[in-house]
């Protein structure tokens, strides 16, 4: 503020932009508060969760390979995660193409029809799962959590493959054709490859979304195959010491580390904007 | 003798029922070794016709015949064809060598002879040393060159390039329809080309096909097209004209060619000569004189056709006119030799050797 009086309408403006950023700054600030309280929390010598800490130990770190639940419920979301990540790639790369490439009747139905399970609430599509495995005794199993994780990662896949197929030239599928391609091997060849960077962050956003999802895996196989997250919920039922957000903070860590290495790798953000 | 290496035989695309269609009835002959060019406005179904014959459309009705074998069902990957797309379509993930040997893979060629084509299609193009380049590291006018040694390594039954100078500047534009014609001959690929500039056709075809509205007005060779027009749409189309009326009268003697030399019959303007087709006589047709091939003095003179000048434009090597002779305004183009130029409004008289005018076969359409 060494510079002469600036003039009154440049002044207001000024404000105006510093009352901008300052409810930017509390809306970050509003959005990140508890993760910031679990990081704290995840290294403080409190024996129960609570907030401010007394000191400071890495004990709750230590601790997390003994506890038996977590590292089940880790295998099972790995497991049920990669599965369904897998499988909805198949799916979802294969609609998308479909819904882009070729002429099917009733393209704008199916392509909602797609993108729905992002407008239903989590809950209804739990609640519908159970009631429809529970008389076929599938609940409590892999596949159950991995057909309810399906559902609600579909959407995810078909919409960042169909956005690199829109923006991908056809000419070059056309032109492996007419050098003596057929369909499969364009798709292997030339697609695939130029769509790759929709595909893959389909993938890691499904992934995400499958190992962080809790309310289907609650529904569908509590008591059977407890997913992490089903493991956290129980955990902090019964006990109520740091452990849990020592986890939080290696999960948090983990999805960083998987966003920002697929990011450096394929421009991540690049296939989503 | 030649043999015919590809026939369309009324051959059609319809896109939609109750739509006109965009190819209708097709019928042409290409000759084995001929570089032919479909030309045409855009819109008259060069680029349908073109990719109803590389296999990435059917037609809804006709047939296509490459060397004596319906092709008209076989899917496209068997047919053998080599296209360069308007927008080049090289694959984006592939480095120069990997682009080129992709047809030879295609073919399961080995492994070593594809390394030994691949290097050759790229040398032909001049592109030997680019080889690794992906190609979005090449110029437009490299990547053409990828796309056609792309296309020709497999040696192709037939060469299908659509628009392939169009996104090129001009001088570059100019280099590679040299390039992309000698290349032609060398391999002897018989060629499809397809343009809307009628300047890349006469000077790169053997043949040109001028389509119009989803059919062919004219087939034939470039001073065919450009000489002998058959309908006032070619006429126009290709190079600058002069069309007007005229009442065909008697048929006067034969042109060094064999044609009839017609005395016409311009209403309110006078008669002169023009050639043409025989047995015109008495009709009214349209004749075509090039404005270059006008002969003009200033002032009244026997023997022409009289006119007053209302525009003159001096570009340096040509001196243009327009000259008014009734309802008809001419257009005139003549060399500088004589340094005069002539004011606006004088009077001129303009006369053409009978062979310099050619009375058009079509009969004139209802306007
Ligand atoms: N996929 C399509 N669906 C419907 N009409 C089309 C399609 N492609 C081209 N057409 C129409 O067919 C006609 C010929 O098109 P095209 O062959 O591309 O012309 P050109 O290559 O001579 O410019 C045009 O009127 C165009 O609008
Ligand atoms: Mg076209």
């Amino acid at each position: 503020m060494t510079a002469s009086a600036p003039a009154p309408f440049k002044k207001r403006v000024d404000g105006g932009a510093m009352a901008f950023r300052v409810i930017v700054a509390l809306s970050y600030l509003f959005l990140l508060a508890p993760l910031l309280i679990v990081v704290v929390i995840a290294f403080s010598s409190n024996q129960y969760l609570s907030f401010p800490p007394e000191g400071f130990t890495l004990r709750w770190f230590a601790e997390l390979p003994q506890q038996a639940g977590f590292m089940q419920g880790l295998q099972t979301s790995l497991i049920t995660a990669s599965a369904a990540t897998l499988i909805v790639l198949v799916i979802g790369v294969s609609a998308a193409l479909a819904l882009d490439r070729y002429d099917v009747p009733g393209k704008a139905a199916l392509s909602s029809f797609f993108l729905s399970p992002l407008l239903v609430p989590t809950i209804v599509i739990a609640l519908g799962l159970v009631l429809v495995l529970g008389p076929l005794g599938l609940t409590n199993t892999y596949e159950s959590i991995v057909l309810g994780h399906i559902g609600i990662t579909l959407p995810y896949v078909v919409r960042t493959t169909l956005m690199s197929l829109a923006t991908s030239d056809t000419s070059c599928e056309e032109a492996a054709r007419v050098l003596g391609a057929n369909a499969f091997t364009v798709f292997r060849r030339v697609t695939l490859p130029i769509i790759r960077p929709g595909v893959i962050a389909g993938g890691v956003i499904a992934f995400i979304v499958s190992f962080d999802e809790a309310v289907i895996s609650l529904f569908v196989a509590e008591s059977g195959r407890p997913t992490l997250p089903v493991q956290i919920l129980r955990y902090v039922e019964y006990s109520a010491d740091a452990a849990v957000a020592a986890l939080s903070v290696v999960l948090i860590v983990f999805s960083a580390v998987v966003v920002v290495v697929v990011e450096r790798l394929m421009g991540l953000k690049r296939t989503l904007a | 003798m030649t043999a015919v290496k590809l026939t369309l035989d009324r051959l059609t695309k319809q896109y939609r029922a109750g739509l006109a269609p965009a190819v209708d009835r097709l019928d042409m002959e290409v000759e084995e070794g001929h570089l032919v060019a479909l030309l045409g406005p855009s819109g008259c179904g060069k680029t349908t016709t073109l990719r109803m014959v590389a296999g990435l459309m059917d037609p809804t009705a006709g047939r296509i015949v490459v060397d004596g074998r319906d092709i008209t069902a076989t899917p496209v990957h068997e047919r053998g064809m080599g296209m360069v797309f308007q927008s080049y379509a090289l694959f984006p993930h592939m480095d120069v060598a990997a682009n080129v040997a992709f047809g030879l893979q295609m073919r399961r060629v080995a492994k070593s002879k594809q390394t030994e084509l691949v290097r050759n299609a790229l040398d032909m193009v001049k592109l030997g040393h680019l080889a690794s380049r992906h190609p979005k590291e090449l110029s437009g006018g490299q990547q053409q060159r990828v796309a056609l040694a792309r296309a020709l390594v497999v040696e192709p039954t037939l060469l299908l390039l659509d628009e392939p100078l169009s996104n090129l500047d001009a001088k570059l534009r100019e280099t590679m329809r040299t390039e992309i014609r000698s290349i032609q001959r060398r391999t002897g690929a018989t060629t499809l080309f397809v343009t809307h500039d009628q300047d890349e056709a006469l000077d790169m075809a053997d043949r040109i096909a001028v389509m119009n509205g989803g059919l062919i007005e004219q087939f034939g060779t470039p001073a065919d097209i450009y000489e002998r027009p058959r309908t006032r749409f070619v006429a126009d189309f290709i190079g600058r004209a002069n069309l007007f009326e005229a009442s065909v009268a008697a048929a006067s003697g034969t042109g060094s060619k064999g044609e009839t030399v017609y005395r016409i019959d311009v209403p309110g303007i006078g008669t002169s000569e023009a050639i043409g087709e025989a047995g015109l006589e008495g009709s009214q047709r349209t004749v075509l004189v090039r404005p270059h091939r006008v002969q003009v003095e200033l002032g009244a003179q026997p023997g022409g056709l009289t006119g007053t000048i209302e525009n003159v434009s001096y570009t340096g090597d040509a001196l243009g006119y327009s000259i008014r002779l009734g309802d008809v305004l001419l257009q005139v183009e003549r060399h500088t030799a004589d340094g005069t130029i002539p004011a606006r409004g004088e009077q001129a008289t303009v006369r053409w050797a009978a062979e310099d005018a050619y009375v058009l076969p079509e009969e004139v359409r209802a306007p």
